[in-house]
Order: structure tokens, then C-alpha cells, then sequence
């Protein structure tokens, strides 16, 4: 049985053939389903996708035994997927836990930045600033899928990983992986912690995005 | 297991015979209508079509539907108005110009889109207690949203404050991942329906305490206290809790527009019996106009009488 229902596929196929410009390519990493509830679902709705765009491809390594993959893109949780852009270059996407509810949205928005290159939501004075930034950041935005203002938070901060290539942002489900959200101090989402350091709740307008994104690293 | 479609970014032209700013309920129905008539219609919505619908878990006052979930009928709405060949863009509206034959929005990114009408439906949001600790605790342990933020709190004990409908619903909600709900009220009876009141009084996880207001929130880093104050005898008492959901009540969202369009002392916008506001060719729809009954079957009829009006005044 597939995830999605058709009328959702048929319009996902006609976004895809309409928007999509380069090759997008998918990696899914999953463990054992006794360890990992959510990887065979994540797995299937990522293939899934795969069949309904042409410029889409998904690939999905095991951590147990796919461990050299799993360490070159650093992923320490399951199910996790990273997103590579046409020439294969690691966007510094990730999504940690099954992109579903809302979150689903995330990803789909994520497929059509990669795959056009366009960060549209970035005026381009935003955009620059972003691009100034030549430290490492690594943004992890806390999420459910029922919360409704979440994939903004999400997208804003992948927007940024794509515009910077010093920047890594996770999408982290935060019911999936509850220690982890503990020790963050997760209550509210979306919850948004940047350099381990700085954090703040709520979706922000772009411009404000930015602004916390330049406290985090000390006011620049 | 759900997967909803958001509002993905399409490529939008730069015209259009409606615009919506706002994409709840009211706004989707005035969609639905607008295509049937013929009309271009643009929703814009800065977060997810449905608005509220969204932060509600189950909907039971809907004709047609006994009970439904906030997220599945407002992704049926959606649907229904996507299949009509509505369209949707993802932006924040942050300004509105107007003209005699047409009116302007401004996006966040700077894009200007026009329209021969508009339609506000900027909806509502959760008013504030507006007490100290409030902000300080604000997604430490306070919250304005169960269908959010409730999981963090399973098995914990947890505060509502509120007695009407969306309070109680709520507290339902909680009821069913912590171990306890305070019903926090400042009356001695409850706003909400007789139905919704039955469900409570029968709920053993939820207990009340009537006749008090919060004074006060404390903690250190997360929210430990509420400090009530009963408003019939002036004492205060400290209660130790996990998380306290405000649910007293809404304000418009109608900052954008209150230089343009006339509205009440509380922000809600005036329009006339068809929906036009003060200015001709705009509109207001749902809950962020004046109007007696807040709910979705109000929202959706005002989109509809607001499309059939503009479609005789300004189409026709
Ligand atoms: C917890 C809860 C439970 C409820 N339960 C019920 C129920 O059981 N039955 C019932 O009938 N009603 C219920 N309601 C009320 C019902 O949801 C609302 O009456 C209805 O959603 C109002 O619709 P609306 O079209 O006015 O817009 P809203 O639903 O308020 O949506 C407005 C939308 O506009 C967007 N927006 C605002 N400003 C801008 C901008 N500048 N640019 C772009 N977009 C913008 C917002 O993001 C939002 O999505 C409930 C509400 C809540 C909060």
C-alpha cells in the first residue's frame, strides 16, 4: 500500500515535472525496524517520491552495514535523510526522524530549493549575509509533525545550509528522539538551537531568522 | 500516518481577481467559490492552509462531519479548493495599498502582487495573560497551543486556563497525555457547551479550581509555580505544576490593515452585511472580523457571502 494517496501523487508529479531543474539525490539512512519504528515508513515514502519525479533518485544505506557512508555524512541518528544536489555535494540538509504531518511539506519544499537552486524566501540582502558567514554552524530545529508553524523554522534554516556550504541544519523529530530533546530543554516547538549555544523558540520572519543567526555566532 | 502537502510554493502571475491574506477556513470556502464563478483567486498564507484548524485534535460541531480531526478537514478544504484550481502561495502579507480599481499586497520578500478584490482573513490569535513571568516562561512550561506542544508533557501535571469551548477542549486533549489537568477559571461555572461540560465533569483526570486568575508564573529556567489568586477572597496560593495552556480567548490579527480598513476598540475589522470593510473591493472574512459566533461554519459562510457580493459589485 503506498503512503501516499493518489490525488497527493499526481499533484506531487506535476509540481516535480513543472519545478524541478537539476538532479536531486536522496539518502536514507535506516537501522533494524526493532530499533528503529519509523525507518521503513521514512524509507518508503522517500521511494515513493523517487517514482514520481524523474530528476529524483533515493538511495538508502543501512548504518550496520552501509557504516562508511554513515560516518563520511556524520549521521548519528536513524532514520535520518541527507540531501545532495546534482554534482553530489552534501547540502548540509538532514532530516532526523520520518518527514510526516506537516514536516512532510519541509521536504518537498527542500526538493524543489536543491533541485532549482533558488532560495527564494531570502531577499538578497539576507541571502549575502548568509553567504558571509565562514565559520561551521550547525542548526537543529526541534519539531512534531502536528505543529503547524514548524516547516518554516525547518526551511529557513535548510535554506540557509543550501546558500552556505559552512552550514549544516537538521530537521530533529522531536517524539522520536526524546533524550535528545530533553537535554535541549524541548517544550515548545519548533525549538531552534544553533551552535549548541544559542537557542529560540518559534518561527521567525527571515529577517529576524538571520539576526539570531548572527547572535549565535557572536553578533558579527 | 499523515503526510500533508503545506502550502509548497508555486509560481504565482502577478494579477489576480481575489487575493486572500490568510489561509483558514473562511479563506478556502471564498476559494471554493470564487472558482466556481469564474474567478482567479490567490491564497496567501504565511504559516498552513486551515489556520486554526490545525491547532484544534478534533472538530464535532462541523455539519457533515461527527467528528474529525482540525488537521484532516482543513487538508480537505484544501483539496477541495486546489482540485478547483485555486492558488496557493506561501509568504507573509506585510503591507496593503489601495487603489480605486484595484488593490496591492506587499510580501516580506518585497513582491507586489494585485487584485481586483481582497479578502482579508487574517483570522485570530491566543490572547495573552499578560502577567508577570509570562514571557520569561513562554515555551518554558507556558503555552498557547495543546495540539503543539501537549506530548512534552506526557505524564506530568499540567494547568488550563480557561473555561470556554477551546479550554475545554484542550484540556481534554491533555487529559488523555498527562497524569493531571487544573481547569484554572475565574468564574464559578463554566463558558464552554453543555456537551463539552459533560465530558470534563466525567473526566477523572481533570480537577478545577473556580473563582481564579493567574497572578503570577515562577521558576528558574523552566516554569516550577503559579501563583493563583482567588478573586472572590484575595488569596493567593503557589501551585506547583509542569506546563500551564492559556486558552482565554483571541485576538484579531488585524495589525496589518489598521490604518487601511475601520475596526472595533479591540481590532476587530467592521464590514457591512455582504463582508466589505470601509474600503471598497476589500473585504474581511472569519475571525478577524466583528461578529457574534467565531467558529468554522461562520468562516466559511462569510467567505462565501463575501465572493458572491464582489462577483455582482465588481465581476458581474
Ligand atoms: C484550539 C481551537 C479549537 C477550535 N475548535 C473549533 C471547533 O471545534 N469548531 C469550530 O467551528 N471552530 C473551532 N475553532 C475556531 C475555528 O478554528 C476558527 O473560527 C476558524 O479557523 C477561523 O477561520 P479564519 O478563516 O478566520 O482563519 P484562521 O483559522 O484564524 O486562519 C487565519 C490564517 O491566516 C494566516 N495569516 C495571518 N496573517 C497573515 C499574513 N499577514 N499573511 C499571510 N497569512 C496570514 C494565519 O497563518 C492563519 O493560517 C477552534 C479554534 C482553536 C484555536
Amino acid at each position: 500500500m503506498p503512503l501516499l494517496g493518489e490525488k497527493d501523487a499526481n499533484y506531487l508529479r506535476k509540481t516535480f515535472s513543472e519545478q524541478l531543474l537539476s538532479n536531486v539525490k536522496l539518502l536514507v539512512f535506516v537501522d533494524d525496524p526493532s530499533v528503529c519504528e519509523y525507518c521503513d515508513p521514512t524509507q518508503q515514502i522517500l521511494e515513493e517520491l523517487a517514482e514520481l519525479g524523474e530528476k529524483i533518485e533515493t538511495t538508502v544505506y543501512n548504518v550496520k552495514t552501509d557504516k562508511a557512508t554513515a560516518g563520511m555524512y556524520k549521521v548519528e541518528m536513524t532514520p535520518a535523510i541527507v540531501i545532495l544536489n546534482d554534482s553530489g555535494k552534501d547540502t548540509g540538509i538532514r532530516f532526523y526522524g520520518i518527514p510526516s504531518g506537516h514536516e512532510f511539506s519541509s521536504l518537498i519544499q527542500d526538493i524543489i530549493m536543491v533541485s532549482s537552486g533558488n532560495v527564494s524566501f531570502f531577499n538578497e540582502d539576507l541571502s549575502k549575509k548568509i553567504r558571509s558567514i565562514n565559520t561551521p554552524v550547525k542548526i537543529r530545529v526541534f519539531v512534531t509533525p502536528s505543529c503547524p508553524y514548524c516547516p518554516k523554522a525547518v526551511i529557513e534554516a535548510h535554506g540557509a545550509a543550501i546558500l552556505n556550504e559552512h552550514i549544516t541544519a537538521e530537521m530533529i523529530e522531536a517524539n522520536e528522539f526524546p533524550e535528545l530533546s530533553m537535554k535541549y530543554g524541548v517544550s515548545s516547538v519548533p525549538h531552534t538551537v544553533i551552535n549548541e549555544r544559542h537557542s529560540f523558540v518559534g518561527a521567525y520572519p527571515e529577517t529576524a531568522f538571520v539576526s539570531e543567526l548572527f547572535k549565535a555566532l557572536g553578533g558579527m | 500516518m499523515l503526510f500533508d502537502l503545506g502550502s509548497i510554493s508555486e509560481r504565482v502571475a502577478e494579477r489576480y481577481d481575489v487575493i486572500t491574506v490568510g489561509g483558514g477556513p473562511s479563506a478556502l470556502a471564498a476559494a471554493i467559490y470564487a472558482r466556481r464563478m469564474g474567478l482567479s483567486i490567490l491564497v496567501t498564507e504565511k504559516a498552513i492552509e486551515g489556520g486554526q484548524l490545525n491547532l484544534t485534535t478534533t472538530i464535532d460541531n462541523y455539519p457533515g462531519f461527527s467528528n474529525i480531526r482540525g488537521e484532516e478537514l482543513a487538508a480537505k478544504m484544501k483539496d477541495h479548493a486546489r482540485q478547483l484550481g485555486a492558488e496557493f502561495l506561501n509568504g507573509v502579507v506585510t503591507k496593503i495599498e489601495k487603489h480605486d480599481e484595484y488593490h496591492t499586497i506587499m510580501l516580506q520578500d518585497g513582491k507586489a502582487i494585485l487584485a481586483n478584490v481582497i479578502l482579508l482573513a487574517m483570522g485570530a490569535n491566543p490572547k495573552k495573560l499578560n502577567v508577570p513571568g509570562e514571557k520569561e516562561f513562554t515555551a518554558r512550561g507556558v503555552s498557547y497551543c495543546a495540539t503543539c506542544d501537549g506530548y512534552f508533557f506526557k505524564d506530568k501535571h499540567v494547568m488550563v486556563i480557561g473555561g470556554g469551548d477551546t479550554a475545554m477542549n484542550e484540556a481534554l486533549h491533555l487529559s488523555r497525555i498527562a497524569k493531571s489537568v487544573t481547569v484554572v477559571h475565574r468564574r464559578d461555572k463554566l463558558r464552554a457547551v453543555k456537551a463539552l461540560q459533560d465530558k470534563v465533569f466525567s473526566n477523572d483526570a481533570i480537577s478545577f479550581e473556580w473563582n481564579s486568575i493567574v497572578d503570577r508564573f515562577e521558576g528558574s529556567s523552566q516554569l516550577e509555580f503559579v501563583v493563583l489568586k482567588n478573586v472572590k477572597t484575595g488569596e493567593k496560593k503557589r501551585v506547583k505544576t509542569d506546563g500551564v495552556f492559556v486558552a482565554i480567548g483571541l485576538s484579531p490579527n488585524s495589525d496589518i490593515v489598521r490604518n487601511i480598513v475601520k475596526t472595533d476598540e479591540n481590532g476587530y475589522i467592521l464590514t457591512d452585511e455582504n463582508m466589505e470593510t470601509s474600503v471598497p473591493r476589500i473585504y474581511a472574512i472569519g475571525d478577524a472580523r466583528k461578529k457574534s459566533l467565531r467558529q468554522i461554519v461562520t468562516a466559511v459562510a462569510d467567505g462565501a457571502l463575501a465572493i458572491a457580493n464582489a462577483f455582482e459589485k465588481y465581476f458581474a
